[in-house]
């Protein structure tokens, strides 16, 4: 049977068995991992999944019931599970869920792409990356070189009872390089353009020529092995510059996460944790300095979080989370909106076919001030300019934070000198946000993939992102102390 | 789709075999089901249920030449198509000189255990499970967490003769207790879901969210502790993941270099990994089909040995172990049956051996400070306890704790006699017991 016949298929069979809502998903995905280790193809693999996931409302619990299995009888009984799991539900009581109104729309959407990633040969692919391998290992001292490609293309029809079908096709497309050198008992490594696997965006095999691996080759390598031989940082507190990469971290942990709703009313609090932040600190709460101004924003071009529609079919949207300082918003679903008498701003995503939909960072942005990064660190008297990150941790209510990165360069006088290795800096969210006195301007702001995001039970992972630019930050403690 | 068995996963493995004008190919089979009822606030707001079916078939042409490809569809056609495609993407590919073949046919050990009344665990039976347990809180006490049953197949054939068929289960109940100012938390991860005592979880997590409340401020410092079963497990995970696979040991990038058949910590700390042990959850045959066999990786207090992949134990001239991934891997071999061995003292008279320090019940968001030094940071979490006299003396603020796992280990003064599972992905877990270690560093606090 064709996708949309599937689709109607479970759709139909959910109702037919009580549920008072459903919506049925029918994904494809296509994933595409190229690791060159040194002079080797490391890691290869070539995926495609599909799947159906069936969500249905009954006397108001949910129920979800997903299978790869495609046959008509399969994807009929997927119906009738969600229904049944969703009637076992009720053997608590509790309030019944309530969905924000939402149009149902029929429409189609597809990322915008120059150049399709998965139509590149595999063998040219495989020989870029070589390629920057083998620039990074012309460097002395270096012990090993890594070069990443990572491709990912998902179609989602998405069907709801009450008239929505969606049928949208997300691409994206990352690649990196990480240099490794190893000596004394020590680590160290340098990434290009960002940590983990390098940097993602929604477009296609523009972005990675883009990155230049093999041109930031030689300067990636030369910088790990320069770090074998630096000083670790000693503890103090001082000033510090976030270079983008670590900033889009220092964001999604201590910003995004904490501004789920859901998270605030407490459905994740067994895995990922609750929120230091309360439903009626909306337009109260002083969350950080007036520089600070962030929105959620699915439209935004290149980001991970970019669709044309939320898996609840909520239309892509821009709306506030702080502004200037202040909470304005929270990242929402139907249900949890209705509580708040509100519309969701559309952040329900689900991670494939066989995944409820949760609410999730779409690109969760800081909005950009003023100046480059050359003028910001000529404004910094002393402090430090902190790249690329290396290690993330917070609390489960999102209060304390603790991040080690890459590489930072002291600031003196206006510029920069030392390098320093094996850096982290630590602190409490809302300390830290009401510190920040100066953020790069729209020529330095970047949009920059996070595509390992976990949330959920089951786990699930997303591909979220965070447009910033390099910012300051005054009074942050590095090193550990203790 | 009910439980394949009866050789039918390796039929469909076999699909993949026949395909011409390759040297050689293997097809790796899994299919996975199961369901998960969630709860907070006291009521079910997620229950979820999937199953997912998965061939990835590895191929090799001109004798080196390596791909592989990956297709959630059971379909015999569908097999083949997939094994087709890694055809094609091998000829694209450059030669691998280290290429070490495939392995060849092998009796397996047994390993986990497939329970049927698990495997066939309906919503209703886990909501079930679910509301006896939050209907017998105690009053101003609500409740969050998961009940969850699983089960897991996998077969793996090759053109070498390898043919390999295994099948397991797995339920986990975990519940966070809320008492207003005080959290506490209770886990468990068996074989079978009637091997689980869900009504003590509850009781369990109740009276350390009680016990929790009115948490008072604690500076950082290094401190005597006893960590319980979870929080150690965290541990001896992230050793997994530093460096007890040979690849990361060849590349330098393991904890272990320079160390093996030295004293990394306690004589009291044995670390195995063990897929036959009783109690484990997973088959009895890594991703290459390879038997998996028991492994002494530290060795009451000395690192002993690593684990190997086909790949790296042909590098190494030895038997491969059985801890392969889906090759080609950059991570190669990996340890997924860990165990921190028990000790003889009971949990309760670790924390009564206490003068003067933290009772701790689990971790968060636990990340890498520093690799070769094996420092992690973390946080506590649901249910942080001073202990003064061996009595448990009021709940601490939680404070985040940056710490050598190696270090501690190496001050390990007492090993608990009892074991919990920690388990998240059905392939596996870690065992481990409550330690009573005698310096902690714990770097910095939070709010509540």
């Amino acid at each position: 049977m064709e996708p949309e016949q599937l689709t109607e298929l479970a759709l139909g069979s959910a109702l037919a068995a009580g549920a008072g809502y459903a919506d049925v998903r029918w994904v494809r995905e296509e994933t595409e991992a190229v690791t060159v280790t040194d002079d080797r193809v490391d890691d290869l693999e070539a995926e495609e999944s599909r799947g159906v996931g069936v969500r249905a409302l009954v006397d108001g619990r949910w129920g979800f019931a997903a299978s790869a299995a495609l046959d008509p009888g399969s994807v009929h009984d997927l119906g009738r599970r969600a229904v049944e799991i969703a009637r076992a539900a009720g053997r608590l009581p509790g309030a019944p869920v309530r969905l924000a109104p939402v149009e149902p729309l029929v429409a189609s959407w597809a990322t915008p792409v120059e150049s399709d990633p998965f139509a590149v040969p595999l063998a040219e692919r495989v020989g870029l990356l070589r390629a920057a391998c083998e620039a990074q290992r012309s460097v002395p001292g270096l012990t090993h070189a890594r070069a990443t490609v990572d491709l990912w293309r998902r179609r989602t029809l998405f069907w709801s009872s009450e008239g929505a079908r969606i049928d949208q096709t997300v691409t994206q497309t990352g690649g990196g390089i990480e240099a490794i050198a190893v000596g004394d008992g020590d680590l160290q490594q340098r990434s290009w353009p960002n940590s983990f696997r390098g940097q993602f965006v929604a477009g296609g095999w523009e972005a990675v020529l883009a990155a230049d691996l093999v041109g930031n080759a030689q300067r990636v390598a030369a910088e790990a092995v320069e770090l074998l031989a630096a000083p670790e940082l000693p503890e103090r507190t001082t000033t510090v510059i976030l270079d983008g990469g670590q900033l889009a971290l220092q964001v999604h942990e201590s910003v995004g996460h904490p501004l789920e709703l859901d998270r605030i009313l407490g459905t994740e609090a067994s895995y990922a944790g609750t929120s230091f932040v309360r439903p009626e600190d909306r337009g109260r709460l002083r969350y950080g300095s007036e520089a600070m101004t962030v929105t959620v924003d699915s439209t935004t071009p290149g980001g991970l979080g970019t669709a044309g529609f939320d898996d609840e079919g909520v239309p892509a949207q821009e709306a506030p989370l702080v502004t200037g300082g202040v909470v304005e918003g929270f990242l929402t679903s139907r249900e949890t909106a209705a509580g708040l008498g509100v519309a969701s701003n559309g952040t329900m995503r689900a991670d494939g076919w066989g995944n409820l939909p949760l609410i999730r960072m779409t690109n969760v942005n800081l909005a950009p001030g003023q100046g480059t990064l050359d003028e910001l660190v000529a404004d910094t008297a002393d402090g430090l300019l902190l790249s690329l990150n290396r290690s993330w941790s917070i609390d489960d209510r999102r209060v304390n934070f603790q991040f080690g990165v890459e590489a930072a360069w002291e600031i003196t006088g206006g510029r920069l000198g030392r390098l320093y290795k094996n850096v982290t800096y630590d602190g409490r969210t809302t300390d830290l946000w009401s510190s920040l006195d100066a953020v790069c301007g729209p020529a330095a702001w970047t949009v920059w993939g996070v595509p390992n995001c976990g949330k959920g039970q089951p786990y699930q992972n997303a591909h979220v992102s965070h447009g910033v630019a390099p910012a300051r930050f005054r009074e942050v403690h590095v090193g550990v102390g203790g | 789709m009910t439980r394949l068995g009866g050789g039918r996963l390796l039929e469909l493995a076999e699909a993949a075999l026949g395909i011409d004008g390759v040297d050689d190919v293997e097809a790796l089979v899994v299919r996975q089901a199961g369901g998960l009822t969630r709860f907070a606030s006291s009521h079910i707001h997620q229950s979820t249920w999937r199953e997912d079916l998965s061939v990835r078939a590895r191929v090799v042409v001109g004798g080196n030449r390596v791909g592989t490809a990956t297709v959630h569809d059971l379909e015999p056609a569908a097999v083949r198509a997939a094994a087709q495609r890694a055809g094609e993407v091998a000829r694209t590919m450059p030669p691998d000189p280290g290429y070490p073949g495939m392995p060849g046919p092998a009796a397996y050990p047994q390993a986990g255990r497939y329970d049927q009344a698990t495997a066939a665990a309906d919503p209703g039976t886990r909501a079930g499970l679910v509301a006896g347990v939050v209907r017998r809180l105690p009053a101003g006490v609500s409740a969050a967490g998961a009940c969850e049953t699983r089960e897991l197949e996998v077969a793996v054939a090759n053109t070498r003769g390898v043919r390999a068929e295994g099948a397991t289960t797995a339920a986990a109940f975990s519940i966070l207790a809320d008492a207003g100012s005080g959290t506490g938390w209770a886990e468990a991860t068996e074989p079978a879901l009637a091997d689980l005592d869900v009504a003590a979880l509850g009781e369990r997590a109740a009276r350390k969210a009680v016990d929790g409340r009115e948490p008072r401020a604690l500076d950082p410092g290094s401190y005597p502790v006893v960590l319980e079963p979870n929080a150690v497990a965290v541990m001896v995970q992230w050793l997994g993941w530093l460096g007890f696979g040979a690849k990361a040991y060849d590349e330098g990038r393991s904890f272990l270099v320079g160390r093996l058949g030295q004293r990394v910590c306690s004589p009291l700390v044995t670390i195995v990994d063990d897929a036959t042990a009783a109690g484990a959850i997973g088959v009895g045959f890594d991703f290459e089909g390879v038997p998996k066999r028991r492994v002494t990786l530290i060795d009451e207090g000395v690192a002993a040995s690593l684990v190997y992949d086909f790949r790296s134990a042909v590098q190494h001239g030895v038997e491969a172990t059985g801890h392969g991934l889906p090759a080609p891997s950059s991570e190669g071999a990996y340890p997924l049956h860990l165990a921190l061995l028990p000790g003889a003292t009971p949990k309760a008279e670790l924390v009564a051996g206490l003068d003067r320090g933290l009772l701790v019940t689990r971790f968060h968001y636990t990340n890498l400070v520093n690799l070769m030094e094996t420092t992690i940071t973390g946080m506590t979490r649901d249910g942080t306890f001073w202990v003064e006299d061996g009595q448990v003396r009021g709940a601490v603020r939680n404070l985040r704790f940056t710490q050598s796992i190696l270090d501690a280990l190496s001050a390990v003064r007492a090993v608990g006699a009892e074991t919990e599972m920690a388990s998240e992905d059905g392939y596996g877990g870690v065992r481990a017991p409550a330690l009573a270690i005698d310096r902690f560093s714990f770097s910095s606090a939070t709010t509540f």
